[in-house]
């Protein structure tokens, strides 16, 4: 009986907690006061918080229109690739200091899983076959390889701070170490790493400035430029769930030693959901937190930038400060 | 059963099979395709059949040619010797020259003189074959001498174009330096231990490096080196891959420059053993990444479909020797590993190339586009291709590389040197920007709109479809369970690279070895395989995948219609591709300026490298011979 109940475990980890069901409503509702926020910084009262679930509901009951030049099953199929795998990095990541799968996965593996999501992005735009999702497809590879430079620092400099002498990529291990050892960015040497993953996050999920590749102005958003109806709503969904991601992996990075006093002893069938509850909560305040810093206000107080001047942007200054950090830990500060 | 033959049976049958084909199969088809089936799937079976005693029981398979055994502990004729290492190699070179001579039958049907072809192609694949089989350091170059030149006769196969003739005599007068050197480089060692025969050498050599053992080792490590164009030596590779037909384009990567490695390897773990020297190996990593950044930054930079993949091969051969050069368990499985790899997927997207060649007669990016309504089959293979050698996971190029990352920063970790940090991130970059040129194939190629003079291409035929789908398969399944290719076949095979003493005792009897000690390293490899669970992420995959269809399906009451366009609905504006109001035309964003915000950044970079691929040959022999002087400069300089 183990086995069966183990198998319902697992399942409801990946369909529940903190899989599907949280990652996409926690998305949705991180997508909303990002919008909300930036209204209120311009001086609108924007739209309620639960706007892109609407959004999301309205265009999955619109007709999905195959553009004639398109490879229909590739073109159809990307939007949900991209979703599952955003979906299966979340139930990876360390949620509040509670691990559902993420001793399977190490560092360097989510750097790629999350590479999946902006290739189902880019291969989607490409296989609608019109010139402006062309344009955008390049503008997204570019960006990407932007920011995975200072990505693939940030996690050295982490995994050189937590491992000392031994090779542990882990984010269980890191979010174990992090409990003893307190918090990666109370270490001083980790705080130009910490900037520069911020800086990470907006570029990774694609909001302005660095939304070159969907401008909507200049290329009608770039790859989407085909999409309607329910693929649609899959992609501005993926960006939502984005979001909880890209926040949620910063908070096990840098925050993860901070749930230590939370222990209720409620138990029910041996789990501490009372525990569990409270832990979501505050990730999700943390996640909140976060993208309001890196996504939100960003987004109110700058213009779009051109595509060669971020490629620079991420070259320099964020590998700059990611390579700091880096450097100041392996000498050992 | 005596398999103790098998080795030689394989090879002598290839060599052969090239004489029978020329004699009896010139002028007819079937006799011809016959002949080249019968022999490689003969030598393939009975190559992979000497799996089970090698990998099975461990045995280290010795022969000696004509009963010449070593009198006295001193080897006098040519031994052949197959231990775990000789037999990983021997399974990608069957495999590969399998299913090459599969796809053949029908690419090359339109061209003449095919009798020719088969010769060269089978004199090819027996010379590779022999040369990872033999254990005779002469027997060695003479098998590199006759790859050489099949190699470069095959490149000039399809003559009536100029510029393959061009990219023959470029490969001839680069691989004969390479060549040179490496004869040079056996003299001087058997001027000084008065034997060919390698495992003696290993025994002798060790320990022992006089100035003129040094010589020869910086000479062998470039005859090796221009053989898996590496740079400063890749220059004839590109040309060479572009022109030969593409049957032996994926011949060259899958197994041509993996002779090279496989040499390399020999040479620094068994002959010489200076790997262990830090030294050298920061000047092997130092080629390692510097070959794969140099070839992955030309390859975006190229117009042309198999000129891009032949910059793909050279970038992909530095993870190799990145990891190879690494001296640890954990670098050398994962290097054969990422070579096993490269030879599936640089295959099959080498025979995708092949495919859209044969179909629309052109491998031109800018000329090419929308293929994937026409062959579909070929661009799923091709995007399974693309993503293994770009390591997006679940497939296989995701796992050798990130077991490579894993090395390289396990190196850095345990010397304490910044610098494997440094190779670390250049790695991971590298792997972004092969993403984002395959991207570019795949924008230019596959998707996009269709010009009018392909609008009639059809799909290739099923006897080349077929390999293509064999190392599909082959992409997942080692990017999935690689778990058990990594304790079936590279963990055996990597220990048997360290474990020299077996490899001297099989050959020379037992107690010749004494003076031959392992390079010490750890064996133990639980760590590298214990953080990425490909399995489980696909179930859980799987799971959440279902869970969304269901709800779809629940949900589709009130779900739009999906609506495609018929057969006469180009002329329907409301299926036609985005123009703002206007009437659709074809307009498609071709591959040659994709990444202009990355290129614009890099200008200066890409205009050196303009002027240093200037496509002359006088400047990349220059190149080819300074560097060589360098790199026995440097040796030297290490040793003294």
């Amino acid at each position: 009986m183990t086995g069966f109940f183990d198998i319902i475990e697992n399942i409801i980890k990946a369909l529940v907690f903190p899989g599907l069901l949280f990652a996409t409503i926690g998305g949705l509702i991180l997508a909303g006061f990002d919008r909300k926020v930036i209204a209120r910084m311009q001086r609108r009262v924007g739209p309620p918080i639960l706007q892109p679930t609407y959004d999301f509901f309205k265009l999955a009951g619109k007709e999905t229109i195959v553009p004639h030049a398109a490879n229909k099953p590739v073109y159809l199929a990307a939007p949900f690739v991209g979703y599952v795998s955003l979906i299966v990095m979340m139930t990876l990541i360390p949620i509040g200091g509670y691990s559902a799968f993420s001793g399977k996965a190490d560092l360097i593996v989510i750097l790629y899983l999350l590479t999946i999501p902006a290739v189902a992005l880019i291969v989607g735009g490409s296989a609608s076959g019109s010139p402006y999702a062309g344009i955008g497809v390049s503008r997204e590879m570019v960006t990407m390889m932007a920011y995975e430079l200072p990505l693939i620092i940030v996690f050295l400099a982490v995994a050189r701070l937590v491992g000392g002498s031994s090779l542990e990529f882990s984010l269980q291990y890191i979010n174990a170490w992090q409990v003893a050892n307190g918090p990666v960015i109370s270490h001083l040497a980790m705080i130009p790493a910490a900037l520069a993953m911020l800086l990470v996050i907006p570029a990774e999920v694609g909001t302005q400035p660095f939304d070159v590749a969907e401008a909507e102005t200049e290329i009608c958003e770039g790859p989407l430029v085909e999409y309607s109806g329910l693929p649609l709503g899959m992609f501005k969904l993926n960006t939502a769930v984005k979001m909880f991601v890209m926040t949620s992996l910063f908070s096990a990075l840098f925050l993860g030693g901070i749930y230590n006093g939370i222990h209720t002893g409620v138990t029910l069938w041996g789990i501490h959901f009372l525990d569990i509850i409270i832990r979501a909560i505050i990730h999700f305040a943390i996640s909140l937190v976060v993208t309001l810093i890196c996504m939100t206000t960003v987004h109110a107080v700058t213009a779009r930038l051109k595509i060669e001047h971020l490629f620079k942007f991420y070259w320099t200054v964020v590998t700059g400060l990611a390579l700091i950090s880096l450097i100041l830990v392996w000498i050992g500060l | 059963m005596n398999y103790t033959h098998f080795p030689v049976l394989s090879v002598m049958g290839l060599f052969l099979g090239g004489f029978l084909v020329e004699i009896f199969g010139s002028k007819n088809k079937t006799v011809r395709n016959i002949i080249v089936m019968l022999f490689t799937t003969v030598s393939a079976c009975l190559m992979l059949y000497l799996t089970i005693p090698v990998f099975g029981r461990g045995e280290v398979i010795s022969y000696w040619m004509g009963n010449w055994e070593p009198v006295g502990g001193h080897a006098i004729g040519i031994g052949y010797e197959i231990d775990g290492l000789n037999m990983f190699f021997v399974i990608l070179v069957v495999l590969t020259y399998w299913l090459s001579a599969v796809y053949s039958i029908k690419y090359m049907e339109k061209d003449r003189h095919l009798g020719h072809y088969y010769t060269l192609f089978l004199m090819l694949a027996g010379s590779v074959l022999g040369l990872v089989c033999t254990g005779d350091i002469f027997n060695l170059y003479v098998m590199v001498e006759i790859m050489t030149f099949a190699a470069v006769a095959l490149t000039a196969f399809r003559n009536k174009k100029g510029s393959n003739l061009e990219a023959a005599f470029k490969y001839l007068v680069i691989g004969s330096v390479g060549s040179g050197f490496t004869l040079t480089g056996i003299t001087l060692l058997y001027m000084q231990f008065h034997t060919l025969n390698m495992a003696q050498l290993a025994s002798l050599v060790s320990g022992n490096m006089t100035p003129v053992s040094v010589l020869a080792l910086s000479f062998m490590f470039i005859g090796f080196g221009v053989k898996s164009f590496i740079v400063p030596f890749h220059t004839p590779a590109a040309d060479a891959y572009m022109s030969a037909p593409t049957s032996i384009s994926m011949v060259f990567s899958g197994m041509v420059n993996k002779a090279g490695v496989y040499g390399m390897i020999r040479l620094l773990y068994m002959v010489f053993r200076v790997i262990d020297k830090s030294a050298i190996q920061i000047v092997v990593v130092v080629f390692g990444a510097v070959t794969m950044f140099i070839g992955v930054t030309m390859a975006l930079a190229q117009h042309d479909f198999k000129r891009l993949l032949a910059f793909h091969s050279i970038s992909q051969i530095g993870y190799v020797i990145t990891a190879i050069g690494l001296c640890s368990l954990m670098g050398m499985t994962s290097g054969l590993f990422h070579a096993m790899n490269h030879t599936l997927f640089k295959g099959l997207l080498f025979l995708c190339a092949g495919a859209v060649l044969y179909a629309t007669g052109t491998t031109d990016l800018d000329k090419l586009g929308g293929l994937s309504k026409k062959m579909p089959k070929t661009t799923i293979c091709f995007l399974i291709g693309a993503f293994s050698i770009s390591g997006l996971p679940p497939f296989n190029g995701f796992a050798s590389k990130w077991m490579i990352y894993q090395a390289v920063y396990e190196k850095a970790v345990v010397t304490g040197n910044f610098f494997y940090t440094f190779v670390t991130v250049t790695a991971v970059v590298v792997s972004v920007m092969t993403l984002a040129s395959f991207i570019k194939v795949t924008q230019a190629v596959f998707f996009g709109q269709a010009p009018k003079n392909l609008a009639n291409t059809k799909e290739v035929p099923f006897s080349m479809r077929l390999p293509m789908w064999i190392m599909s398969a082959l992409c997942l399944f080692g990017g999935v369970f690689y778990r058990l290719i990594g304790r079936y076949l590279l963990i055996p095979a990597g220990q048997a690279a360290f474990n020299i003493t077996n490899y001297i005792d099989a050959m020379l009897g037992e107690s010749t070895a004494v003076s031959a000690s392992v390079t010490n390293v750890s064996m133990d490899l639980a760590d590298g395989f214990s953080y990425w669970n490909p399995i489980v992420w696909l179930v859980i995959f799987i799971t959440v995948l279902i869970a969304v269809c269901l709800v779809l399906i629940m949900g589709s009451g009130s779900r739009g219609k999906v609506l495609e366009s018929g057969k006469d609905a180009a002329e329907d504006g409301k299926y036609s591709t985005f123009f703002s109001g206007e009437k659709s035309e074809y307009s498609h964003v071709a591959g040659s300026d994709l990444f202009w915000g990355f290129k614009h950044n890099w200008r200066k970079y890409f205009g050196i490298m303009q002027s240093v691929h200037s496509g002359n040959i006088n400047d990349y022999s220059l190149m080819t011979v300074i560097c060589s002087a360098l790199i026995v400069i440097v040796f030297t300089v290490i040793f003294i």
